[in-house]
């Protein structure tokens, strides 16, 4: 049964229904003129530099961000209590996140965003000071205390009580994510890939549908990505600014418990269904960067992700940032991770990889560059320039990129067995004295191996290992690319990286997304990884216990002997 | 009543270490003063001795008789907990190991200390080898089988290829070149002089520029007289503006919006951002040794620095000279921090 407060209705004055699951609210006092000289000073230290002298959304950092800092001028906030269009909870006498959003969101930031945690940084004083800054002198368009045009109609998060998750729940949900046409844009399987590239935000703005097996991207998560409470907030009040509507008038208390319930549950687990790791700097998974490939004594190694040989693998995931060291500097990366599997026989190494990406990219016709070309700035592949105003800003970019080919890369020594400890080559294709075997994947359906000297370096083809390299599959399919190559353990030791067991051969593994305009040096990025190709379990694993746990027996046997003739001698 | 008090003693021993153990009760409740670490947890471990021997002496009296053995077991267990639960930050397993060998050690030589001492804590031992009654044959049987099983199992998971991470030793700060050459102009490290560092007569002035850094209070704000962003902001103060833009524009993306290290990318990359924040970072360097380093990047570090690894641009491929100076005099202002100066 839900809470008393939960399935009354009240009607304001003013006539229409309160939404099932809020409640009336009042405005809160302005605050006052000391907290907001003081919110002034916070604001120009640290606020300043992307929201912009006059909170317009355009700091010095505001053309290379995506999303873009929030303009303020209009007082449209994403992350509410309360109901759509409404003015977001804000007291300045309340360091509680659940009776105060703004002061939530400062606190804990927008994950997937640059709108950092400012928890540590500032005190609950100071957060609150500059928000009475910012919705007194910098949200021009709305007053806070107007009541003849605003409202406060609060979502009763804290009081309405969960459906606990159960198959009968999940099943629900999955249904009415169907009727409610939530799949329109969030896609088939819930990775944002239904209509992403014709949505628009308040501001004119290109935006993208949430994923939702990635949790800890939600701008709304409060850095607490696996709770529930976080999905049932969003759905119930919508997302002002963004095309994302609240659903409380048409759907009840229930309904969106079990659309929480099922959104959720797409959120990546491990194996055992347990949430992943957050790191708590990060606010991303947590990372190992072994990757191990497994033994497969005998037989193929089998094409299908599903097959069980596969399925026993743990998977590893692989985080990804904008490549920003080199021009053209990718600022805006839309792959963030990469999950990756391995198997190995006595002649290949088989490496499985799935990433989500919102569009299968390929170009049309003929790419001006030769595959070996990296330095592609000349064909028109060009970093975001730093001040170009709104109109030509990457924000305004995103949807206006040239298409590219999705592609994937990853890199290994030449010859590692050489490398003086800890020398490696360089992450970026390499150097002149330690060059590395690059394998290339394209979404055309090419697979080339290249050897990579350095970051400005065309590569040199490696045709006869190209020849040996097989994609065992490759698919795209509702915002998901699944990747499957193949390449031989030990060809050329001059040329090709060879594979030995048990030995941790350094890894950087690199994504373009065609879409975001990515191609030569414009990409994604891992930092350095480890491959080792894991031994069987030798029969010394299993002998020497075992002769350890016979000396046992036999030492017991001594004891006892020993004692029972002590006592003996005795008598 | 003796019993009776022992007994609760007991009790709050046993509470207090499972608090502190499932992380109901944190470690930091009753801190440990920087400083005074040592001297804290001589004393604390001295008043859980203290606390055990009343203990002991209360239920002895009452006639209840712990053995000896099982004294020293739970003596040493407590201490094994206090090092693993209170101690903070965690002590890596080696030294904890060391630390438990050693009280192990000496919880012995206590037990062996006389003869009636050394007789009573055996007795439990010679009770389950003699198997004189049903109760201790029984005991007896399920060690003899567990044992070796047991020890199968540990030896077997020791035996088993280890895949953790290798652990590499990369020098964060190394020695820099005695000079740098930068966009075809050579800069001594020693001598150089950040040329925005000026006073309102346009003079080098580091006092000047100091009195006018952030605050060093929480949340590191600007002095009320000293914004960057004042449109009649001249010389020092328009300087560290029109390098916070350079670095809104470049630096943020990795090192944060705060310059502590937790930007947009920083998940992805290892090394790790530099945490700007941290006292151990600029405020330990000197601002050429900054200079040199965000004018180079990671690929301009010596082999202890790992340049292979680092995704720090040699910011010279992006930034004019006069820009990295400005970039760098903004980090100065906005973590609170002075330039060390060379010795």
């Amino acid at each position: 049964m839900l809470s008393g407060s939960a399935g009354v209705s009240i009607f304001a004055q003013e006539g229409g229904g309160v939404p099932e699951g809020f409640k009336k609210g009042e405005l809160a006092p302005l605050p006052s003129a000391e907290m907001i000289e003081a919110g002034k000073r916070v604001y120009f230290t640290k606020c300043v530099w992307c929201h912009g002298v006059d909170g317009a959304g355009d700091g010095p950092a505001a053309d290379r961000l995506w999303p873009r800092p929030r303009n303020f001028n209009q007082g449209t906030f994403k992350i509410r209590r309360t109901a759509s269009g409404e003015l977001p909870l804000f007291d300045a006498k309340k360091a509680v996140e659940a009776e105060n959003d703004l002061f939530a969101t400062v606190t804990h930031g927008l994950p997937g965003s640059a709108m950092p945690s400012w928890e540590g940084i500032l005190t609950e004083e100071q957060r609150l000071q500059v928000l009475s800054f910012v919705t007194t002198q910098l949200i021009k368009d709305r007053k806070f205390d107007d009541k003849a045009t605003e409202t406060q109609t609060v979502l009763q998060l804290d009081e309405i009580k969960p459906i606990p998750v159960s198959k009968e729940s999940l099943e629900k949900g999955a249904q009415l994510i169907v009727d409610k046409k939530c799949i329109e844009c969030h896609g088939v399987t819930g990775r944002g890939d239904g209509n992403a590239f014709n949505l628009k935000d308040d501001w004119g703005f290109p935006i993208q549908p949430a994923n939702w097996h990635k949790c800890w991207n939600f701008r709304g998560s409060r850095q607490d990505p696996y709770n529930i409470k976080n999905i049932f907030r969003t759905f119930s009040t919508g997302v002002s600014g963004t095309p994302m509507p609240s659903f409380a008038d048409n759907t009840t208390v229930e309904e969106r418990w079990h659309i929480a319930n099922f959104v959720n549950s797409l959120c990546e687990r491990d194996p055992e269904g347990n949430p992943l790791p957050i790191d708590p700097l990060t606010d991303k998974p947590k990372v190992n960067f072994v990757i191990r490939s497994g033994p497969v004594l005998e037989g193929e190694i089998s094409d299908d992700p599903e097959n069980e040989m596969w399925q026993k693998r743990e998977r590893r995931i692989v985080l990804f940032g904008g490549q920003i060291t080199h021009k053209p500097r990718n600022f805006v990366n839309r792959i963030d991770d990469v999950w990756v599997k391995s198997l190995y026989n006595d002649k290949n190494i088989v490496f499985l990889f799935q990433w989500d990406d919102r569009s299968k990219s390929v170009a049309e016709g003929k790419l001006p560059w030769q595959p070996t070309e990296v330095n592609v700035e000349n064909y028109g592949v060009k970093e975001q320039a730093p001040k170009t105003g709104e109109g030509d800003s990457i924000a305004a970019q995103q949807s206006k990129y040239p298409v590219y080919n999705d592609a994937f890369a990853f890199q290994f020594p030449v010859k590692w067995q050489e490398l003086p400890a800890p020398i490696k080559p360089r992450y970026l294709w390499g150097d002149q004295k330690y060059p590395v075997d690059i394998v290339k994947w394209e979404a055309n359906g090419t697979i080339k191996a290249f050897t990579g000297t350095g970051w400005d370096q065309d590569f040199q083809d490696r045709d006869d290992y190209t020849e040996k390299l097989k994609v065992l599959k490759q698919e795209w399919k509702d915002g998901r690319w699944t990747l499957m190559v193949s390449r031989p353990i030990k060809e050329d030791y001059d040329e090709d990286t060879y594979f030995e067991m048990g030995k941790y051969i350094p890894t950087v593994f690199f994504a373009w997304d065609g879409h975001n305009g990515d191609a030569g040096r414009k990409m994604a990025v891992s930092a350095f990884y480890y491959t080792v190709l894991e031994p069987p379990i030798p029969r010394e694993t299993y002998i020497y216990p075992t002769l350890i746990a016979i000396g046992v027996v036999i030492l017991e046997g001594w004891v006892l002997t020993r004692r029972a003739n002590k006592k003996k001698g005795k008598v | 009543m003796k019993v009776l008090i022992g007994s609760v003693l007991g009790g709050l021993v046993v509470v207090l270490i499972a608090l502190l153990a499932f992380g109901v009760l944190p470690a930091t409740s009753l801190k440990l003063v920087e400083g005074f670490m040592p001297m804290q947890m001589l004393f604390e471990l001295a008043v859980s001795v203290a606390i055990f021997a009343a203990m002991s002496y209360m239920l002895s009296a009452g006639g209840i008789q712990l053995p000896r053995f099982w004294q020293g077991i739970l003596f040493w267990t407590y201490i094994i907990l206090y090092l693993k639960f209170r101690v903070y930050p965690p002590i890596p397993f080696s030294v904890r190991a060391m630390y438990g060998t050693v009280s192990l050690i000496a919880v012995f030589m206590w037990m062996s200390s006389n003869e009636d001492d050394w007789k009573k804590f055996k007795q439990p031992i010679m009770n389950v080898l003699d198997a004189n009654t049903g109760f201790h044959k029984g005991l007896r049987t399920a060690y003899l089988i567990l044992l070796p099983i047991l020890l199968w199992g540990f030896s077997y998971s020791s035996f088993l290829p280890n895949l953790d991470e290798p652990v590499e030793l990369r020098t964060v700060h190394p020695a820099p070149p005695a000079s740098t050459k930068v966009h075809g102009k050579t800069f001594v490290l020693q001598t150089s002089q950040n040329p925005y560092r000026v006073n309102p007569e346009g003079k080098y002035d580091q006092e000047y520029s100091n009195a006018r850094i952030v605050e060093q209070a929480m949340g590191r704000l600007m002095k009320p007289d000293a914004n960057p962003w004042d449109p009649k902001a001249e010389g020092y103060l328009k300087y560290v503006r029109e390098g916070g833009e350079i670095f809104f524009q470049n630096c943020h993306f990795c090192h944060g919006d705060n310059l502590n290290g937790r930007g947009l990318h920083a998940f992805a990359f290892n090394p790790i951002p530099a945490n700007f924040t941290d006292p151990g970072t600029i405020a330990q360097l000197q601002e050429t040794f900054i200079f040199w380093r965000v004018s180079k990047g990671g690929i301009g570090l010596p082999n202890e620095g790992f340049p292979w690894a680092s995704v720090m641009p040699p910011w010279e491929q992006h930034l004019t000279t006069d820009e990295i100076w400005k970039v760098v005099l903004f980090e100065y202002w906005h973590t609170g921090y002075y330039p060390r100066t060379w010795d």
